[in-house]
């Protein structure tokens, strides 16, 4: 580790947290905790004042609230930060309010925190870290999110038969990403999209709803027995696998309750893996921004079988991790920046380009 | 990474106890608000941000118990159509009382008290309010809830098109069958052989307990041929076919896209209504914990300062008699006259640190006046002034009881109920105000209520049947001397103690509290219209301004702001009247109270001065005849322990510059001793010092 320690502000109404969360994070010799705060107005004092690099936020406080202060933060410090959220209903919608508004990531507190907290105070650390060395959220200051229109997805034609199954697997950064490159998809788009995004249990089915409201696309937090339809993305819940199977009907997703898989559940290899095997060249894999290297290995499994592999660029990575792994392992057949992306994923769908594809790969071979 | 240790959770529990009552405290004020105006969004968010607050501490402090509740509580607040059928504000009350009895249980070790009034009560709230509970309890038995998958609908849609027929059947299972999941197999092996399964619940081979089974099917087969392959005896008991509607594979979610709607204009108003409570927010942060132990040591040491500040001063006096031509004179008097003003900053910087708002106290009023008056089945409106006014920290605590005490006796003795009140030309709801303001150095506490007021006769007459005084005295006495009998031990009887009011605090108990406490309270009340009990504080116990007076050549000192004026006399002057002395003036009797020796009826004695320092005591006027002034100082005040001194007549003591000891005069006892003294005979007056004995004190009644 660098020899300079991170420096951290902790925002947060609770006093018990204020004394919790810096007593945590200093059990790691690499983060120091400069200062904490009460709430968004003396949050933005102190940070003027002791410049932190990463700052953790509550987002419900009285006077000035999280989310205001997120907002004055990205706009005039651009400083990461990193959401402690609580888990509920409520909870769900604000944290993903806050992603979308720029928070880097988020560390869900848990009703048992107690008994929880070491691997709690593990993954706020690794966060943080992350947030430390990333180099900010690059799309916010360059790309205009979309503004949630109320928009006709149309009445649904007869479901249609994907042409290809998109399968993308993605962390830390991923809700913006995310957002940004579904945004850009038609609502003809004829391929479907399968989703493993790493969030816990309770957050993900807000995640798509709030998704399904900005995208053409129509797209929903999968149950199992879910079609995989053209035009269609499907987010699998927190906490769940997903799965993929080829049934006489139509294709489906299959919600599973295995064990976690590189510490993950969702876990991008469990996916990929499934899909490569159900759909073979039929498959386009899609690692993008996140910490660690899930999903890099699946996306080989892919590639084997045919599929195509993308890998999402450096630069347009909040968190180069497992896109990085993909790569170096050799898994990605190309490196596209998140502008890109759609575009790229678009072209590879279009009916009949599968079979391109299969030629394109027996050529290489 | 290090462990949790022990160590450091129970110093987290510890911190988590403090925070999580003023989170109490605060819903509590809340749901009073609510209360009153309950259809207020911006508090119940507030009620929620607490609630959401301490579910999280309570969690991370590992008292998942109460974090559960408090989450359970949480969502249900979230409900944004509240059911008006039931009160939030209930729900806050109750929801403190029981938050409040599990901390007492943590904090104890003892079994967890019922969580079930809380329960009932959001479930009551989210029964009603949100279509998606009912939902979830109709399940049970409507197959219209059974969800099927969208490949399972997609397969119905295919059946149907071919010219099937698509029925839901759910089969209910014998209760005596004693495998459940036998029976489900046989009952789809069963229909299999004329239809085809699309779907299954519990899916098929599925090992989970459940006494029905809900297929669907495809088949061209009728209903009845259906129900009747289902029953198989004894192990199916009731049947339900139902012919399934298939609609379009693809849905719609109207209920997700209308809580999204919701969504933006909520953060919206979150935002307005935080903005508009900055202001506040600012006057209430940055703030700190620090041990009170602590700041009393620096307060100490400010005292040993003062002292050390006259020790010089007189030193500098003395050399300047001395030399008085000596320049270093003047740079001496004006380093002096430069550290006393830093010093009387210090002073009262530190002063200010222990200085705390009365609101901490009054905080608590509101639930308590609420809780009082609905169980003594009157209407109250409580106002409340003068919260920022400050206080000595342990003042504070030590107020707490008695001004408790006194608003709910004015809940409860000091208004009428709502009948009476109407009956009497006066609104049904009674109004108690609190108030509290700084008056020269004092902190005055006023409760007052626009109640029936005290009736000085029944006042009499209760005193007299209690013993206090005798029908003869009692005839003798002013109203007021009457009235300020209600805080005589042994005026508040049994047959008065109720649940509300008699919890072993009598007024009386209220009256020595004030005064070890270096305060008075005072007593105004007219029948039909009110009572105020107005309580007057130091501001602080630790530093008094004082007046320093010599009674038989030792020096005494009382608080400055008790004395009015000083008036000088002769012997002469003095009268008798009963069995006081009394002095003439300003057109008053004023009574006398002589604390040394009355001296020798010689040739000289109406000749011989004295002076009075006429002091102002429980509303009354009243002159302490002293020998000879000595000036005012501020005094720090060292108490006394029993030990030192054998009497409450000297409230402490305090050192001067030169090394003297003054003695601190405790006025409510020496006053006390007069008052008791009056129906003796011939008292004169009370002997402070007594040279022989050093600092030890007696005091006697009489000659």
């Amino acid at each position: 580790m660098s020899a300079k320690p991170i420096r951290v502000l902790v925002v947060d109404d609770s006093a018990l947290m204020r004394k919790v969360i810096p007593q945590i994070l200093e059990s790691d010799n690499s983060i120091h905790v400069v200062g904490t705060a009460i709430d968004g107005n003396f949050g933005l004092k102190k940070l003027e004042e002791l410049r932190p690099q990463v700052v953790t936020l509550d987002l419900e406080m009285p006077g000035m609230g999280g989310l205001e202060m997120l907002k004055e933060i990205m706009r005039r410090h651009r400083v990461p930060v990193i959401v402690v959220s609580s888990h509920s209903t409520q909870g769900a919608s604000v944290t993903l309010k806050a992603l979308s508004l720029g928070a880097f990531d988020f560390v869900a507190k848990p009703t048992d925190v107690s008994t929880r907290m070491q691997e709690i105070a593990r993954d706020l650390i690794s966060k943080i870290k992350a947030a430390a060395q990333s180099r900010g959220i690059q799309i916010q200051s360059e790309i205009e999110l979309p503004i949630p229109v109320p928009r006709s997805k149309g009445k649904p034609a007869a479901p249609k038969e994907p042409t290809r199954i998109v399968a993308v697997g993605i962390s830390t950064g991923g809700p913006q990403s995310l957002q940004y490159m579904l945004a850009q998809f038609p609502t003809d788009f004829p391929g479907s999209i399968v989703v493993v995004q790493h969030m816990p249990e309770g957050f993900t089915e807000m995640f798509a709803r709030r998704l399904d409201e900005c995208c053409s696309l129509n797209v929903k937090e999968a149950q199992s027995g879910d079609l995989l339809q053209a035009g269609r993305v499907l987010i699998c819940p927190g906490s769940r696998h997903m799965k993929v199977k080829k049934l006489p009907l139509g294709d489906i997703a299959i919600l599973s309750d295995d064990p976690p898989v590189n510490g993950h559940r969702p876990s991008a290899d469990v996916m990929f893996k499934s899909v490569a095997e159900e759909f073979g060249s039929k498959a386009i894999g899609l690692i993008m921004t996140g910490m660690g290297e899930d999903g890099a290995n699946g996306l080989g499994l892919i590639k084997a079988a045919g599929g195509m592999t993308i890998a999402q660029g450096e630069r347009s990575c909040v968190v180069f991790g497992m896109p990085k792994a993909a790569i170096e392992r050799g898994h990605a057949m190309r490196v596209v920046d998140l502008e890109a992306l759609s575009g790229t994923v678009q072209a590879h769908c279009r009916p009949g380009r599968a079979e391109v594809g299969k030629a394109m790969k027996a050529g290489q071979d | 990474m290090s462990q949790y240790s022990d160590e450091r959770g129970s110093e987290l529990r510890a911190l988590f106890f403090e925070t999580a009552q003023e989170l109490l405290q605060s819903l509590n004020e809340d749901s009073l608000k609510l209360e009153r105006n309950p259809q207020d969004r911006e508090i119940i968010r507030s009620i929620r941000r607490t609630v959401h607050t301490l579910k999280g501490d309570s969690a991370a402090a590992g008292f998942h118990e109460l974090s559960e509740l408090a989450h359970t509580l949480e969502d249900a607040l979230a409900v944004e159509t509240p059911n008006a059928n039931v009160s939030l504000a209930e729900i806050g009350f109750t929801a403190a009382d029981t938050f409040g009895a599990m901390l007492v249980a943590y904090r104890q070790d003892t079994p967890l008290p019922d969580s079930n009034p809380v329960r009932v009560l959001v479930q009551q709230l989210s029964s009603s309010s949100g279509a998606s509970d009912g939902k979830a309890s109709k399940v049970q038995d409507d197959p219209a809830n059974v969800v099927w998958t969208e490949y399972e609908r997609l397969a119905a849609q295919n059946s149907r098109a071919d010219g099937k027929k698509i029925f839901h059947v759910t089969a209910h299972i014998d209760p005596l069958c004693a495998m459940p999941i036998a029976a489900r197999q046989l009952v789809a092996n069963a229909v299999s052989s004329i239809a085809q399964i699309l779907g299954s619940r519990p899916e098929p081979g599925a090992v989970v307990e459940g006494q029905k089974i809900d297929l669907l099917l495809a088949t061209s087969h009728t209903e009845q041929a259906i129900t009747a392959k289902c029953q198989i005896p004894t192990v199916i008991g009731k049947t339900v076919c139902t012919e399934f509607v298939v609609e379009a594979a693809a849905e719609t979610m109207p209920e997700a896209v209308e809580l999204i709607e919701q969504g933006p204009g909520d953060a919206k108003s979150d935002a307005e209504a935080n903005a508009g409570r900055d202001g506040k927010a600012l006057g209430a942060q940055t703030l700190l914990r620090v041990d009170a132990e602590r700041i009393d040591n620096v307060l100490n040491l400010v005292g040993e300062l003062i002292i050390a500040k006259s020790m010089m001063q007189q030193a500098i006096q003395e050399y300047a008699r001395k030399s008085p031509k000596d320049p270093l004179r003047a740079r001496f008097a004006d380093a002096m006259s430069f550290q006393a003003r830093v010093l009387n900053d210090l002073q009262r910087s530190v002063m200010k640190i222990r200085m705390v708002p009365v609101e901490q106290l009054f905080r608590r009023f509101p639930r308590m006046v609420r809780d009082t008056a609905q169980r003594c089945n009157k209407q109250v409106n409580l106002q409340v002034t003068g919260q920022d006014t400050d206080l000595d920290k342990s003042l504070l605590d030590a107020i707490a009881e008695p001004l408790t005490h006194i608003v709910r006796n004015a809940v409860s003795h000091g208004l009428e109920s709502p009948l009476e009140r109407q009956a009497a030309g006066k609104p049904a709801t009674g109004t108690i105000s609190l108030d509290a303001y700084h008056q020269a150095n004092q902190l005055i506490v006023e409760v007052s209520d626009d109640g029936r007021g005290i009736d000085v006769d029944r006042v009499k007459a209760k005193a007299i049947r209690n013993r206090l005084v005798s029908a003869d005295e009692a005839g003798r006495m002013t109203d007021s001397e009457l009235l300020d009998l209600i805080f005589r031990p042994g005026f508040s009887t049994a047959d008065e103690i109720t649940e509300i009011s008699g919890r072993g605090v009598g007024l009386d108990v209220v009256r020595s509290v004030l005064h070890r406490l270096k305060g008075t309270v005072e007593l105004e009340t007219h029948v039909g219209q009110g009572t105020k009990f107005r309580l007057k504080l130091p501001l602080t116990l630790a530093i008094i301004k004082a007046l320093l007076f010599r009674v038989e050549q030792r020096l005494y000192a009382i608080p400055l702001n008790t004395v009015a004026e000083i008036a000088r006399a002769k012997e002469g002057d003095l009268h008798h009247v009963d069995t006081w002395e009394v002095l003439q003036s300003r057109g008053q009797v004023l009574p006398l109270m002589r604390l040394g020796q009355k001296p020798k009826e010689d040739a000289e004695y109406g000749k011989s001065k004295l002076f009075v320092l006429v002091i102002n005591f429980s509303g009354r006027k009243l002159g302490l005849i002293v020998d000879a002034l000595e000036g005012e100082e501020e005094l720090v005040i060292k108490t006394l322990d029993d030990q030192t001194i054998a009497t409450d007549l000297v409230s402490g003591a305090s050192i001067l510059g030169d090394g003297r000891v003054v003695l601190i005069v405790n006025l409510p006892a020496v006053v006390d001793r007069f008052t008791s003294a009056l129906s003796s005979t011939v008292p004169t007056g009370l002997f402070l010092a007594d040279g022989e004995r050093g600092t030890a004190l007696t005091a006697g009644v009489g000659q």
